[in-house]
């Protein structure tokens, strides 16, 4: 549906559409609601602010190639946060295969110092900590769900598996992040 | 919040104070994001890749199959056939495996990016199936009566076989690649369907019996092609791209 005038008011589906039948505005706009969003979303899974900010950008590299395969009556944010949440997937695997390449190096001693839990709420880093035991599956459901507060079918959708597995990720990812953080602030660990 | 977001237990709602900050997000962080993104997308455009892979799905799987069944039927048509006598049930079965191996990868190659990548195991199934096929359409070579009428020797034609069947895959495996925009491991799938493809051509119409040729002149196309092309991509990664 192209804007005659551009309306911030506008849905994403709209500005989409608009966006599809050549008005450059519309992406603009869709840059402006969406690359704040994913920007927090990466660097939460990333820890690195210019490659969350290189994915973010080849997100919307991305949505623009894909454009064409938008249809009216879809949903745009399943689209943005499926092409973001399969990038950083693959930044993963890329950096598990070349840890898997220097583990020698990795295996060293890393020179972490010991935060007490004062420390790490002060850093806030706490989360960070937690969240980067979890698996991959989890972590990205709790992201999505958690901060992105989707709701469970939409992460379902998202991240190509059934609603009821995205259930039982997140169950256990809340369990263990309960019990990490009990554990941090304990000083367990 | 939306509904069915209802989180596990109350005391995670302290989770959210613990996230930390977000350094400064101003318009200007903003606007050189966009510029910058909008340049290489419209750089991409100006391109035949980018062209290609800016089409619908449904776009994009129609040119690849017109050109798969397009260079099927000149093929077909424009080269000799094997003989009558060659044409047998594993002849048929083997090409038919073939058209479905590399249906089957166009349709990984072409997966739109806005679904959920597919798991890299299912890449390395087809890549495996892929040389697997041709392996084992080896050990169907041409029968015996036909085997007789030829006086060729099997491991000279095999290079000039692997060599046709190198050069049919090439144009395979570009036009794949022209339109992936960025499947993981999109080039050893790609790399597969033009062994495949290579390999569609030979059995259809080289006429040089023996597993000893097919082996060495057909199914070194695929293993060629995954292997070659798998370590270039791991030697030199390619760019970023969509």
């Amino acid at each position: 549906m192209p804007l005659s005038s551009l309306d911030t008011s506008a849905t994403d589906e709209e500005l989409m559409e608009a966006y599809v039948g050549g008005n450059d505005g519309a992406f603009r706009l869709l840059f402006e609601r969406y690359a704040p969003i994913l920007l927090r979303l990466t660097r939460r899974h990333l820890r690195d602010e210019e490659l969350a900010r290189e994915i973010v950008q080849q997100t919307f590299f991305r949505l623009h190639g894909a454009r064409n395969d938008f249809r009216r009556g879809s949903k745009l944010r399943p689209w943005v946060m499926t092409i973001a949440m399969n990038l950083v997937r693959e930044h993963w695997r890329r950096k598990k295969r070349r840890k898997t390449v220097d583990l020698e190096v990795d295996t060293q001693p890393s020179p972490q110092p010991e935060l007490t839990p004062m420390e790490l709420r002060q850093r806030s880093e706490l989360l960070y900590v937690a969240l980067e035991k979890l698996p991959a599956s989890q972590r990205e459901v709790v992201e999505l769900h958690w901060f992105q507060e989707r709701p469970y079918a939409e992460v379902a959708e998202i991240v190509g598996t059934s609603e009821g597995a995205v259930r039982v990720r997140a169950h256990r990812a809340y369990a263990t992040l309960k019990q990490l953080l009990v554990s941090e602030i304990r000083g367990d660990e | 919040m939306s509904d069915g977001t209802n989180r596990p237990d109350a005391a995670l709602e302290r989770l959210l104070e613990l996230d930390p900050p977000a350094p400064a997000e101003n318009g200007a962080l903003f606007d050189q994001m966009f510029s910058e993104m909008k340049s290489k997308c419209e750089k991409s455009d100006r391109t035949l890749a980018g062209f290609l892979r800016s089409r619908s799905t449904m776009v994009r799987r129609s040119i690849v199959f017109s050109v798969f069944a397009a260079l099927a039927i000149v093929g077909w048509y424009a080269f000799p056939l094997v003989d009558e006598q060659g044409r047998s049930a594993p002849w048929v079965a083997s090409l038919i495996a073939f058209c479905v191996l590399m249906v089957v990868a166009m349709l990984m190659v072409t997966r739109p990016v806005h679904l959920p990548a597919l798991p890299r195991w299912q890449a390395w199934l087809l890549v495996i199936m892929a040389v697997g096929a041709t392996v084992v359409a080896a050990f169907w070579p041409l029968p015996a009566a036909q085997a007789d009428a030829h006086a060729h020797d099997g491991g000279i034609m095999a290079g000039a076989c692997m060599g046709v069947g190198l050069l049919l895959g090439v144009p395979v495996y570009a036009l794949l690649r022209l339109v992936d925009r960025g499947n993981a491991l999109g080039n050893l799938v790609a790399a597969a369907a033009a062994g495949v493809a290579g390999n569609f051509v030979l059995k259809a119409h080289c006429a040089v019996p023996g597993t000893a040729h097919e082996l060495l002149g057909h199914a070194s196309v695929a293993v060629l092609f995954v292997v070659g092309l798998g370590l270039v991509h791991r030697w030199i990664p390619s760019e970023k791209r969509a």
